[in-house]
């Protein structure tokens, strides 16, 4: 079956599912949206009205019912399922239905025993380990007994004084736990054990599961990540660059991403960035040779201040912030590199077409993502209707929103308050930088809501954090 | 007037002969009705001698007509006779047969159940010129010539309590139980304690009852006669009927599979008839150690002739219990064996208290009893040389048994102490070696092994947890999960739950629903793979197989086609297996084969597997995959397995074993008021149901419609019958959990 016979269904909503149908198009794709009731004005129905006429529409109860999504695919034809990011993208039983059920389809991203392998971080850290893959210090399996976990902590403590560290802090965490659910640090030896008797009882109440994970906790580490792309068969991982995704909200959420990583030519580090960089994406490729992933992925890492790296965990699935390593990726010399477009491609079972040395990488890529939320007050998001949405057009600026600009637009409550995506391109970091705040102030962003409350954006935080971008 | 008295004797006589014959017509009956109808109405006209001829002589004609019904009595007809009104009832026996009696326990409708009633009774004996008091426990369903507040003598649990409790009295004070059984089954409610719960208790109890129980039975209706009539001798009237289930009943299980919406008065009769429950076949089974000749078509009120034959019965069968168990009593058990054909214990004093030993030795026999019981029943299919060798290895199994546990025992603690003792004397030496080497090889700079391990174990591949027995991919994949289809789950519409791929469901889910926890049901090879020890299970006694041994019409079939899909014998499934490493023997009931339902080859299977658990020193895991209760084409070859295999269960854990029961779907009736019910750990796996008789059952017999979640787990663990609920997935380690913290040490506690 050639491309062009496929019919990609579209299981997400909002940004990336824009831009889902735009890379279709690209691909010259039929595709089909499905959207939800309180979606019904969302830009992205309108696109797919606007590019695929209502037959490329179908309205379903839920984002989260495999079977009403599948009822939906089997009803329209399609060939192909792309799950976005969130809902069912890293869901390895979506991924194994859709591949195994009477009328096969094609899932784009993984294979579902990927995504089962690298879904389960314990499971990963033992991979990682397994390959000399440096992980973050601590137990790589579930501690269920007391005695271990104390020995455990107690190396922990020795192991960060040795090191230097002047506030040695262990976490314990409950290992079937998840989202900040049954987590504690321990800043002493001395509380250890309350603590960990508390999780563990949490987790046993909780989870069922009384198995605990002991780790060290790093203070004021930079978050870095790896692009991977890599066709069916998984046989030569494509690295696409590293990503510094490090300004974050409170509640971990990014904010801003940059790429590359880290920048030593404009700027000093107190260790080698480029040896910790070749070294993150050295590491990841072993990892996705190993395991033999075949998709689009994102290995995450965090870097210590002295310079160390750890796998933190893999994402198996296409990331909001693809577009910032497109933006500074050349294949073959030229520009314009979609990623959404390779994962599509890759994962109807094309071939690469290209190999490592075919990729090359110029300038520097900074992404916004614009929100409505308080800064001032715990970043709690900011729901009402957005009167006005405008800027100005550049040809560094690529944004991606699903916020229709001829009509005031209300907030959805029942998902998350991602409006915008900005991303900018300059040939150095200063060049970007300077941009990226144009851009900011240029960006306009009105609305207003119930209470008649001017609508909140975080523009002056993300223009406050450009100034020491990059800078560790 | 005394004409028309003795013609009104005569037509009630009439009527009730009508009444036994059911739809049916006899001649000679009608003719006779006529005849005293139209001597009813010329008696005016007649002198009294040819008046009183002429009755006389129609009462002869009646009872020889009864006679001659009598021989052609069907076992409808029988179980026709037991519900009349008229039929003799617990009060008449106790006025007529004992000497004197006080009900205890509530009287009449002052009575916490008055179906079940209980007197304290004596009889008294003249032997020679010796007068004996008897002093007796009375108990017995009580119908009451149709009371309306007796309930047919349908017991509720806590009728059957109170059974227990005055039995237990009767331990105490050691004087005999006679137990009188007359009711058609079990009332089927669940209240606290439940019906299964009580009756289970009661048999479990029985069993160790050490005074001498008789039991005689009008009416057997199935759990409800098992509840009090687990005897030392069973005697029958010969008008009785004992019986899995009444005839009814069956035959509204059976209409379905002839294709009836309601069961036929053919199908009943024919029900009645395969199911072997009249007096002479459960003497020619064996169930029923004795028959009370009853007078034509059943005894009432009037016949004082049965009443003295009862008595004498009753007398001299706990004569014969008492005697056959005291140590010195050849003499009066010859003179007995003697008399056998006389009147009964004419030169014999036998004092019904027992002594201690001789009370041991009642329980043991009781036991053996019943262990004999039911062995035509199940299919053998072992070879005469196979036969052999089992009998052989299983005594010398028993020497080695006895040997290694209880001769070795105590010298093995020794031993072992011993043991742990030398090695820390020892300890002292090496622990002082280990400090000098380290010591010496810091002086000669050295480096030491182990040092600077910290930060390598912490950043590098740890060991993998050991195994626990279990790791790896599934071992059993469920047919269920490889059709591509959704099931919903029955908690959709209350808790929202998402339609789940039957491969997800009954593959990696293990049939739970993710969001609610409702638990579906899987197949008994999910369980084997997966709570057991991978490669652990050996199976034993396959081949004993179910059969068909009431002759009911097309079950030969309906048993081969069930071997033929599950690969089974029978429904139950033995074998020994460990879990983390723990051995343990398992009887195994699979809901596949036949609806779980037991027979005499599971019953069987079930107590050898028991014995083999108690040679062995190992626990005993029931699994109930599923019962649907007893297999009631198998008449009381069936029902008695309730007894049997309680007795089996009773013995194992006296001698120190550790019985633990799991439900996992539903689980219902005879088993569950039984060998089941009566362990002190049961517990359950999420949405099965546990109870006595099922809805359909209920709303028949009772008339009430129950609620939907009348059996549910929670409820059975609300009233105390089950001790906890448990995950699907959890049941390894909760059961590995029980058997640590309930089996100590040895697993094999006391």
């Amino acid at each position: 079956m050639s491309r062009d016979q496929n019919k990609v269904l579209i299981a997400n909503r909002g940004e990336i599912a824009v831009r889902i149908m735009q890379a279709c198009r690209d691909l010259g794709l039929d595709f089909v949206a499905v959207y939800t009731k309180e979606d019904a004005a969302s830009g992205h129905v309108a696109l797919a009205r606007e590019l695929g006429g209502e037959n490329a529409l179908v309205r379903i109860h839920n984002y989260l019912d495999a079977g009403d999504v599948l009822s939906a695919a089997d009803a329209t034809g399609a060939t192909a399922i792309h799950p976005g990011y969130g809902f069912f993208s890293e869901n390895y039983r979506f991924a194994r239905r859709v591949a195994e059920r009477s009328r096969p389809m094609h899932f784009i991203g993984p294979s579902w025993r990927v995504i089962r392998d690298l879904g389960d971080k314990i499971n990963t850290k033992r991979l990682a380990r397994s390959l000399g893959v440096p992980t973050v210090p601590g137990s790589d399996r579930a501690i269920y007994d007391e005695m271990e976990a104390e020995s455990i902590a107690q190396q922990l403590f020795d192991y960060q004084e040795k090191q230097g560290v002047s506030r040695p802090m262990v976490l314990v965490k409950a290992s079937a736990g998840g989202g900040g659910m049954g987590i504690d640090e321990v800043h002493n030896m001395n509380r250890f054990r309350q603590t960990y008797r508390r999780i563990r009882n949490y987790s046993q109440r909780q989870f069922n599961d009384p198995g605990v994970l002991i780790e060290q906790r790093i203070f004021n580490y930079n978050h870095l990540e790896v692009q991977i792309v890599s066709a069916r068969g998984g046989e030569n991982p494509v690295h696409f660059g590293t990503r510094n995704c490090s300004v974050q909200s409170p509640g971990r959420q990014k904010r801003i991403e940059t790429a590359p990583g880290f920048f030593p030519e404009g700027l000093s580090y107190s260790f080698d960035a480029r040896k910790v960089m070749d070294d993150i994406v050295r590491h990841s490729l072993s990892i996705a040779r190993e395991i033999k992933y075949d998709n689009v992925g994102t290995w995450e890492w965090i870097v210590t201040p002295k310079g160390d790296p750890f796998l933190m965990e893999v994402n198996t699935r296409i990331q909001v912030e693809n577009g910032v390593s497109a933006a500074i990726s050349r294949i073959k010399g030229q520009d314009g590199v979609n990623l959404i477009r390779e994962q599509i491609r890759l994962g109807l079972g094309e071939s690469m077409g290209y190999s490592q040395n075919d990729v090359s990488f110029a300038g520097v890529g900074i992404e916004y993502r614009i929100i409505a939320e308080d800064t001032q007050n715990r970043f709690a998001p900011w729901t009402g209707r957005i009167e006005k949405i405008a800027w100005r057009e550049q040809d560094w600026l690529k944004l991606h929103t699903h916020v229709p600009q001829d009509r005031p637009y209300q907030i959805p409550t029942e998902y998350d308050p991602n409006l915008a995506l900005a991303i900018i391109w300059g040939k150095d970091l200063e060049e970007a930088k300077a941009r990226g705040t144009a851009f900011l102030d240029d960006f306009v962003l009105e609305g207003v809501d119930a209470q008649g409350v001017a609508l909140k954006s975080n523009i002056a935080f993300l223009r406050e954090k450009t100034k020491d971008l990059l800078e560790f | 007037m005394d004409i028309e008295k003795s013609l009104e004797a005569l037509s009630q006589r009439v009527a009730y002969a009508r009444d036994i014959m059911g739809t049916r017509v006899s001649d000679r009956l009608e003719a006779v009705s006529h005849d005293i109808v139209a001597l009813g109405q010329k008696a005016d006209s007649l002198s009294m001698e040819e008046a009183l001829d002429k009755t006389g002589e129609l009462s002869r004609r009646l009872t020889t007509l009864e006679d001659d019904l009598d021989q052609f009595l069907t076992p409808m007809d029988k179980v026709r006779v037991v519900r009349h009104p008229q039929r003799v009832c617990l009060k008449d026996i106790l006025e007529n047969v004992y000497d004197n009696y006080t009900e205890i326990g509530g009287r009449d409708e002052v009575s916490i159940d008055p179906g079940m009633l209980i007197a304290r009774a004596y009889i008294t004996r003249r032997v020679g010129k010796r007068v004996i008091h008897h002093p007796v426990m009375v108990v017995g369903q009580e119908k009451g010539h149709g009371q309306e507040f007796r309930n047919g003598g349908s017991i509720k649990p806590w009728g059957n309590a109170k059974a227990l409790k005055y039995m237990k009295v009767a331990a105490q004070e050691n004087i005999p139980i006679h137990a009188y059984v007359s009711t058609p089954g079990a009332y089927p409610v669940e209240d606290y304690p439940g019906a299964a719960q009580q009756i289970a208790e009661n048999i479990y109890e029985m069993a160790g009852l050490d005074v001498p129980i008789v039991a005689i039975f009008s009416e057997g209706g199935s759990g409800g006669a098992e509840a009090i009539a687990l005897a030392d001798k069973r005697l029958m009237f010969s008008h009785g009927y004992y019986s899995v289930i009444s005839p009814e009943g069956a035959a509204a299980i059976e209409c379905k599979f002839h294709g009836l919406t309601r069961a036929t008065p053919e199908l009943i009769e024919q029900c009645a008839k395969h199911q072997q429950i009249t007096a002479q076949d459960n003497l020619r089974n064996g169930y029923i150690d004795g028959i009370l000749q009853e007078p034509p078509l059943g005894a009432r009120n009037e016949h004082f002739d049965f009443f003295k034959q009862l008595r004498a019965s009753v007398i001299r069968a706990t004569d014969e219990v008492v005697v056959n168990v005291q140590s010195v009593s050849l003499l009066r058990r010859l003179a007995m064996r003697g008399s056998k054909r006389r009147q009964v214990g004419e030169n014999v004093i036998v004092r019904w208290e027992l002594a201690p030993d001789d009370r041991e030795l009642l329980v043991w026999r009781r036991y053996q009893k019943y262990r004999k019981m039911s062995r035509q029943a199940y299919i053998d299919k072992r070879g005469i040389f196979e036969r052999l060798a089992a009998k052989h290895m299983e005594f010398l199994f028993s020497i080695y048994s006895t040997v290694r546990y209880e001769i070795l025992k105590h010298y093995q603690k020794k031993i072992a102490r011993m043991a742990t003792d030398v090695t820390d004397e020892i300890h002292v030496v090496t622990s002082k070696m280990d400090r000098l080497t380290c010591q010496a090889m810091e002086a000669l700079g050295i480096p030491q092994w182990g040092g600077g391990s910290d930060e390598s174990a912490l950043t590098c591949l740890s060991e993998p947890r050991r195994d626990q027995g279990n790791s790896g991919g599934p071992a059993y994949v469920s047919p269920k999960a490889l059709d591509d289809r959704e099931v919903s789950c029955p908690h959709a519409a209350t808790r929202g739950c998402l339609d789940i791929w039957a491969r997800d469901l009954f593959g990696e889910f293990a049939g739970v629903c993710p969001n609610c926890g409702y638990h579906f049901p899987m197949e008994y090879q999910w369980y084997m793979a997966n709570v057991f020890d991978r490669g652990s299970v050996r199976e034993f006694n396959q081949s004993l197989a179910a059969g068909n041994p009431t002759g009911f019409p097309k079950f030969d079939e309906r048993i081969q086609k069930a071997k033929e899909t599950t690969h089974l014998q029978s429904s139950c499934v033995t074998f020994n297996a460990s879990i983390r490493g723990i051995r343990l023997t398992c009887g195994m009931l699979v809901a596949n084969f036949r609806g779980g339902t037991v027979g005499s080859a599971e019953g069987e299977k079930l107590i050898r597997a028991l014995d083999l658990a108690r040679k062995r020193h190992q626990p005993f895991l029931a699994y109930v995959h599923g019962t649907a209760g007893i297999r009631i084409q198998e008449g009381v070859n069936g029902l008695i397995q309730m007894p049997r295999v309680t007795l089996a269960v009773r013995r194992y854990i006296e001698e120190g074993g550790l019985y633990i029961v799991l439900y996992d779907t539903n689980s219902y009736a005879g088993p569950v008021a039984s060998f089941l019910g009566c362990s002190p750990y049961q517990y359950a796996v999420r949405s099965s149901r546990i109870g006595f008789a099922g809805p359909g059952v209920i709303r028949e017999t009772t008339g009430m419609d129950i609620p939907p979640d009348y059996h549910s787990a929670y409820k059975a663990l609300s009233r105390g019958h089950i001790q906890d609920i448990w995950d699907r997935k959890d049941v390894r380690a909760n059961m590995h959990q029980a058997f640590l913290t309930m089996g100590g040490r040895n697993l094999y506690y006391r």
